[in-house]
Parts: C-alpha cells; sequence; structure tokens
C-alpha cells in the first residue's frame, strides 16, 4: 500500500510517527469515538459567543448608528472600538486555530477528515457575522457530537441550530395561515427548506417540485430564534407555535398530519432515510474521498452499509475508508488548498497553529499580526473555511480549484511563507529528506529536485526547496 | 420631473420584437470588443449615484442624505459629485445610465440577490454558473475570461480556461514553475500542467506582487490586458462595501466612498485603454437598490430598483434610459422602494450581444432559459 494512503483519509505523517503495519485497520480504528479537543487555550461555548454576536449587532446597530448618524468618521472609530470589545476580530482567529491544532495532533487524523467534510456538507457560508462568531463552534457543538449517531440525528440537530437557522433565514418564515402570519401579513421564507431538500439530504435526484418546497417550509415554520430587543436576533431556538403553518402538508408525496412542532422530526426521518438520500450522500463521500467521479461500483458498499446500519455514521465512514483503500492505486484526488495546508503542517511539523499562549487575547486592542497569520494565510490560499460563498460549502472538485491565481498563491505560500513557519530545530536538508521518506514512496525523486539547495537553511534556501515540493504533482494530489 | 413612460415609450424598446436582427459585418465588428462588468456588492442606492432632480417627496424622506452640488445630467436627472468621470464621459456621448432597473428579485438578501445577479436565474443557489460565462460559451469564446479576484467569480462560471489576476502579496518565483513542471505526466494531471502553462504564458506585468487591495494596480494591469487585441475580451471587477445602513451621508458619506471606487476603476480604464476604450462596454451589476426613505441611523436599508452605470465606446448615446415608476407611495415596490421597470437582465443580455458579436434573440434562450428580456441593444449601443 502507498504512502499516499495516510493522505487520502487523512493529513499524512508527521515526523514521529511511522507507517503503519496494517493501514487500514489503522484507519478504520479511528472512527468509533470522537477524539477530544486538544487546543489547550480557550475554546469558548457556541452559546457565549452567541452572546458575543448579540452584543455586537446590538451595539452596532442599535446604539453606534443612532448615535453618529451624522459623522461617518466617529462611527467607523466607535465601530472599531466595539469590534475590539467584543472580540468580533479575535473569535474566528481562535476558531481557526482551535482546528489546525486538532488535525495537526490528533491521534484520530481519520475522524478529523470527515470532521471537515461534515462542516462543509452542512455549511455555513460567509452571511452576517457567522464566520466570525459561529460557524466554528457550530462545527465543534453540532457537526461533531452526532458524527458517531446517525446521519438521521445529524440532520435533526444541524436543522434545528442557531447557526443553521440563521444562515437559512427560517426564523423569517411564516405560515400565511399561522396566527402571526395572518396579523402581520406575512409569509414563507423558502430557503431553508429548499436547502434541507438540494444540499442537506435528497439532493435534485429526488425529482421534488416548488410546491415540495412550500409544503416543507410550511412545516419547518415555527422553528425559529427567540426575539427580544436586547439580543436581537441571537436567541435561543424555539418553536413558536404562533408562526406555524395549521394543517395537513405534503411532500415528496408523503402526507404529514398537522402536528405541531413533531411535523419536522418526521419528514426529517422520511428524508434522510430515502434511497436517493442515501445514495446522494454517499457519491458526496467517496467523491471527497477517492475521486471527482465515483462510480456506481465505488459507492455501493457505502450505500449497503449506510442500509444495513441504519444511517449509522461509524459504520458509514468505515464503509468509506474501506472503499478509499480498495481504490487507492488507481484513483487521483486534488487537495483543496486548506487540506493541502494542513497536510504540510502535520508533515513537515511547521509552526502552525501559534502557541494557545500567544493566542490569548485581552479584548483591548486589535489582535496582532501573529495571532491573525494562520487566518490570514488561509485567506490568501483562497480556503477560509468558514467563509464559503455559497451554501452548498466548498467544492469537492479539482476544475473549481485550479485556476492561474490560486495555484500561484500555492508557490507563494510555499516558497514565501513557509519557510518563516519551519522551526529552528528542522532546517536542516536531513530533515526534508526524513519527511520525505515517510510520506512518498518517490522520495528520491523529489529529493533529486531540491538537491542543488542542499546545503541550504536560509529561508531563501527553504523557499526555494519547500516551493518545488509542496507543489509537486504528487503533493498537490495523491 | 418631465420623463414620463409615454416618452419612454415613444423612444423605446417596443418596436424591437417586431424588428430581426440584422448583424453589421464592418471593421468595427472584426475589432475585439470589450466587456466589462463592476460588481456592486451590497446594494447599490441608484438614488444616489444618478439622483432625480427636485423631486419634493424625495427631498422629504432623505432629508440628511440629499445631495448638494449633483453634476447636471440632464431636466430630470443629476450625478453624483464623486462619478466624475461619467460625467466627462457623458459630455462625449460615451457614458449613459439605466434607472429604476434591476434584476427580478425582490427579497432584499444579500445573499440570495448577489447569487441571482450572477447566475441570472429566479430561484437562489438553483444554477451553478453565471450569465456572463454562460454568454461567453454560447457565443464560443473561450478562455478570453479575466477575473479581478481571487476565487472565480461565478458571474463567470459555466466557461472553461478563464484567468484570474488578484496578484499575492508577494513576488512569486515562477522559474520554479520550470524546474517541476516536467513532473506533471499523465492525463489525471492535465488540467494543472495547461494552467501552469497559462501562468507560464502571462507578460511580466501580471507576475508583479501587489496588495490585492490596490485597485488602482489591478484595473490598470486589466486595461493592458484588454487593450491587447489577443488578450480577454471580458473582465470583472468586484467591489463591496455599498450596503450602508448607517451615515450614508450625501456627498462625502459612506455611499459616496463607495462611488469614488467606481469612478477610479473607470477613470483608469479609461485612461490606460486607450483607443480599445472606443471597443468597450463597462457596466454596473448589484443585488438590489436600497429604500427611498432613510432610516434612524440615516443609512438606508435594502430595496428593490436601482441603477446601471455604463461607460464606453460603444454607448450609443448619453441618456438616462428609464420607464420612470415616480416616487409617490402608491408608484413605490410595496409602499418603500424605487420599482424596478426594466429587468436588467436585458441590458446585460443586450450588451452581450454587442460584445459578443452574438444574435440577442440567441443569446436570451441560451444563457437566460428565453426569458421575456427585450433587446436594448438599438437604444443603448452602437450596433
Amino acid at each position: 500500500m502507498s504512502l499516499n494512503f495516510y493522505r487520502r483519509v487523512a493529513f499524512g505523517l508527521s515526523p514521529n510517527e511511522t507507517p503503519d503495519k496494517d493501514p487500514l485497520n489503522w484507519a478504520i480504528n479511528q472512527l468509533d469515538t470522537i477524539p477530544d479537543l486538544l487546543w489547550p487555550g480557550t475554546i469558548p461555548t457556541e452559546k457565549d459567543l452567541r452572546k458575543k454576536y448579540g452584543e455586537w449587532v446590538y451595539g452596532d446597530r442599535e446604539v453606534l448608528r443612532k448615535k453618529f448618524k451624522n459623522d461617518k468618521h466617529a462611527y467607523r472609530k466607535a465601530k472599531d472600538e466595539l469590534r475590539i470589545k467584543t472580540g468580533e476580530r479575535y473569535f474566528e482567529l481562535n476558531e481557526h486555530a482551535i482546528r489546525h491544532f486538532q488535525t495537526k495532533y490528533s491521534k484520530q487524523p481519520v475522524f478529523e477528515r470527515f470532521w471537515l467534510f461534515w462542516g462543509n456538507h452542512f455549511a455555513i457560508s460567509e452571511k452576517d457575522f457567522l464566520a466570525e462568531f459561529s460557524t466554528g463552534p457550530y462545527q465543534r457543538e453540532i457537526i461533531r457530537p452526532n458524527m458517531v449517531k446517525t446521519f438521521e440525528e445529524m440532520v435533526q440537530s444541524v436543522t434545528t441550530s442557531w447557526c443553521m437557522i440563521h444562515h437559512l433565514d427560517n426564523s423569517e418564515s411564516f405560515g400565511p395561515n399561522s396566527k402571526k402570519g395572518m396579523e402581520w401579513g406575512e409569509t414563507i421564507n423558502e430557503n431553508h427548506a429548499r436547502e434541507l431538500l438540494e444540499l442537506h439530504t435528497v439532493s435534485p435526484n429526488a425529482g421534488y417540485t416548488q410546491e415540495d418546497v412550500i409544503q416543507l417550509a410550511y412545516i419547518m415554520t415555527g422553528w425559529v430564534h427567540k426575539w427580544d430587543r436586547k439580543n436581537l436576533e441571537t436567541g435561543d431556538i424555539w418553536f413558536d407555535q404562533e408562526m406555524h403553518q395549521k394543517g395537513d402538508k405534503i411532500v415528496l408525496g408523503v402526507k404529514y398530519k398537522n402536528d405541531a412542532k413533531r411535523e419536522l422530526a418526521k419528514v426529517i426521518h422520511d428524508l434522510a432515510t430515502h434511497p436517493i438520500c442515501i445514495k446522494f450522500v454517499s457519491t458526496k463521500l467517496c467523491r471527497h474521498f477517492i475521486t471527482d467521479e465515483p462510480t456506481d461500483e465505488m459507492i455501493k458498499p457505502v450505500i449497503e452499509a449506510w442500509n444495513k446500519s441504519n444511517g449509522n455514521l461509524i459504520e458509514i465512514h468505515k464503509a468509506v475508508i474501506t472503499q478509499a483503500y480498495k481504490y487507492n492505486e488507481i484513483t487521483h484526488k486534488f487537495h483543496p488548498p486548506e487540506i493541502w495546508l494542513m497536510q504540510l503542517s502535520r508533515m513537515f511539523d511547521l509552526n502552525i497553529p501559534l502557541s494557545f499562549e500567544k493566542m490569548n487575547y485581552t479584548f483591548k486592542s486589535k489582535p496582532n499580526n501573529r495571532q491573525r497569520q494562520l487566518s490570514w494565510i488561509l485567506r490568501e490560499i483562497g480556503h477560509s473555511p468558514y467563509r464559503a460563498k455559497q451554501p452548498n460549502g466548498w467544492s469537492d472538485l479539482e476544475v473549481d480549484w485550479v485556476s492561474p491565481e490560486l495555484l500561484l498563491r500555492r508557490f507563494w505560500f510555499a516558497s514565501v511563507e513557509l519557510p518563516m513557519l519551519v522551526k529552528s530545530g528542522n532546517r536542516s536538508h536531513d530533515f526534508i529528506l526524513a519527511c520525505l521518506k515517510n510520506n512518498f514512496e518517490d522520495h528520491e525523486n523529489m529529493a533529486s529536485l531540491i538537491e542543488n539547495f542542499r546545503f541550504g537553511t536560509s529561508d531563501y534556501d527553504l523557499g526555494q526547496k519547500y516551493g518545488v515540493i509542496c507543489n509537486l504533482p504528487g503533493v498537490l494530489k495523491i | 420631473m418631465n420623463c414620463t413612460r409615454r416618452n419612454f415609450l415613444i423612444g423605446g424598446s417596443t418596436t424591437l420584437f417586431l424588428s430581426g436582427y440584422f448583424p453589421k459585418i464592418s471593421f468595427a465588428s472584426m475589432q475585439k470588443k470589450n466587456l466589462i462588468i463592476i460588481s456592486l456588492r451590497g446594494g447599490m442606492d441608484g438614488l444616489t449615484a444618478v439622483p432625480v432632480i427636485g423631486d419634493k417627496r424625495l427631498k422629504k424622506l432623505r432629508k440628511k442624505l440629499i445631495l448638494e452640488d449633483v453634476l447636471n445630467l440632464n431636466s430630470d436627472f443629476g450625478l453624483h459629485p464623486k462619478l466624475e468621470i461619467f460625467h466627462k464621459l457623458w459630455q462625449k456621448n460615451q457614458a449613459a445610465f439605466v434607472h429604476a432597473t434591476n434584476i427580478p428579485y425582490t427579497g432584499r438578501s444579500h445573499f440570495d440577490g448577489q447569487n441571482l445577479m450572477e447566475t441570472g436565474a429566479h430561484i437562489p443557489y438553483k444554477e451553478k454558473t453565471g450569465w456572463l460565462g454562460r454568454g461567453l460559451l454560447a457565443s464560443d469564446i473561450i478562455g478570453k475570461g479575466l477575473a479581478i479576484s481571487l476565487p472565480m467569480p461565478l458571474l463567470l462560471r459555466g466557461v472553461p480556461q478563464n484567468n484570474n489576476f488578484f496578484p499575492s502579496p508577494d513576488f512569486v518565483e515562477t522559474k520554479l514553475i520550470d524546474q517541476i513542471y516536467n513532473e506533471f505526466k499523465g492525463e489525471h494531471n492535465e488540467l494543472i500542467k495547461s494552467t501552469l502553462d497559462t501562468i507560464r504564458q502571462r507578460p511580466l506585468s501580471m507576475q508583479i506582487a501587489t496588495d490585492s487591495d490596490d485597485r488602482k494596480k489591478l484595473a490598470l494591469e486589466a486595461a493592458k490586458q484588454l487593450k491587447d487585441q489577443s488578450g480577454p475580451r471580458v473582465a470583472v471587477f468586484d467591489l463591496d462595501g455599498f450596503d450602508t445602513h448607517a451615515a450614508q451621508g450625501g456627498v462625502d458619506g459612506a455611499h459616496a466612498d463607495e462611488l469614488e471606487e467606481v469612478n477610479k476603476i473607470v477613470t483608469i480604464l479609461h485612461e490606460n485603454l486607450g483607443q480599445a476604450f472606443d471597443n468597450t462596454l463597462i457596466l454596473t451589476l448589484t443585488e438590489f437598490g436600497r429604500t427611498i426613505k432613510q432610516n434612524g441611523g440615516y443609512g438606508t436599508e435594502h430595496g428593490y430598483g436601482s441603477a446601471i452605470l455604463m461607460a464606453g465606446g460603444l454607448i450609443k448615446k448619453s441618456q438616462v434610459y428609464t420607464d420612470w415608476p415616480g416616487l409617490k407611495k402608491k408608484e413605490l415596490f410595496e409602499g418603500r422602494d424605487l420599482n424596478s421597470t426594466i429587468d436588467s437582465r436585458a441590458v446585460y443580455n443586450s450588451a452581450m450581444s454587442i460584445c459578443f458579436n452574438q444574435d440577442p434573440e440567441f443569446l436570451r434562450k441560451e444563457v437566460f432559459w428565453g426569458d421575456e428580456l427585450p433587446d436594448l441593444s438599438q437604444e443603448l449601443f452602437k450596433i
């Protein structure tokens, strides 16, 4: 088995790891439990950060905008101060550190790859201040604990999470015949219902109609955040009967009797166990780990595992890994920038993320450059994880990641930025050779390409070496 | 306010449904024509950019936002003083505006609106390609799109081999590519290899390192590329910050700052395109306009109808092209927003037909699913 399996399903091997005798077993054994988050620094709760979100929007919208309505400069200044006080510029940096610390040091890196996958399947795209305050904790607290449960349970948690409801506007969806809908002349917002069908569960392959979307939106009415004057839209999610559409609903030919808040669980059960949903999500998993165009033959065992285990994600993950192992030698897969960065960080033991002591924040001034470094790199290489442009998340297809600028950014990172992230004890040529040997069959060929710089240990020399190595076809892809 | 619906219909597009499309083969059509789109994200306020003059109701509702020194366009409309270049080009029949226009989207979400302004569709997230990408593909113009941004904008997706330019913060030694180029073997490495080819063929000027926030340099480079007869035919710029919920202000407010950015880009393009400016169309694109009434923070909320700012040698004449819906309460969309009486996609479809030498009817079907979009080429552009 090629060493590239460790990069196909994980992040490669760090300098103190060695290849396992049984790589398949090594991978499969990582999926039964949820590894603890290893970050030694602060890991705030979703609820705490939502409170900060509330302070930020209230402070800006209700206080500063009114106070400085005649003075854009004073307004900007006051807004910047509020940013510092509420951590608006800080929490996303901290989340990136938590995430990259985990993928670098986790003893269950295969589990972590699935964590990234599900966070992106149930993507929160860039909207309002979700990236600043909410998407990180959502991935930690909603996605992660559900990864040892069933797919259906994960969909339930995601669909009623504050983050997703805010992201897809369900709080603005009123049943037109509900008490509040009638009083205020409001109607549904279909956004969340559409994405629940299209992106999260059955996909357009199910052939649902606009009427199905509307009917599902009716079922979802009432699942909203609790609104109050001080916290605005950042209150907890609850079911507001006065917004809920009355009457029976029909989605994909199935009738759901008028049953208030219980309707949602029923329809999610049907969607999450629908054969087209199972095929759609299985295909997506295979696409992520095996190849851009997985064949039916590749996908079939995953579907079987799904059916046999009633959608148990542990079993599904194991089936995906088994297939990834089986096809490892004959398929290729391109790595998007963030996974590439995580792999370089693990394989070459780079100095990212910053130590937790240095990430510590006092809420008195802007986060410093060191604290911003990882997030800045992610943005510059084109893959700031919580800022996907659309609710369908980041693409799994090579074609979406190969543009001239995006490739140039990788050359830039490897040759200019990376040398500054090499730990002082790791600057020797031998260190690079050892890392290559640990991770690549053709390490000798790779070494020959940087042979000219073997005596160099300056930043420039390291840049020449890493600039070449990190952009080789066998590193960009497996 | 003299501009009435009647005026519009006389000079307007009603006859166009009857007239067929007769492409003229002339020297001009042999020249490469450039289409430049500037996305104004956040919701550009058409009434700040191209204010209607002497409307009492607007004055009343926007006490703190009324502009003092508008540039004069005609008896009905003025121009924001920060949009100087448009005023200068207006004198030469090289700038025009379409007013009370928008994509057919009334939902007021940035998120959905920006998706729709790029896909040109009716339902957010349904389409995964942009109208410009589809227009290029339908016109068989491949590898001629240039995005001035890091990710390929949705607007340009749907056609392969686009270039993008958004230099990294430091110089990248492209000779590193030479060292590994031959390592890309086999079919599965073809895509990367051909993209490396695109990079290697780049002119030196595109290999600069710069602050990507420096729009001047980006616009300068775009102009250079577009000027080249074998260079790109389409360029897409991205600006944001138009979402001015507070301190929107008048001449110097937050919205003015953003308009100034547009002005800067167009100025640089105009100065540096030289003769190629004559064969160029520059159009803005936004997701929606803003409310008529100022809010408690002297800003405005998300609205509906906005305006398209247009410049370039392919503009037919200086004009504010509109079917003005009026600003009386009952004339407003949902009683609060300037209405949209022209589907802005008709303008973009017509612009593509001009720049891509393509039958608008054909494009309408290929790009916009045959939606009813009148051909405005004869009204707006030089055919």
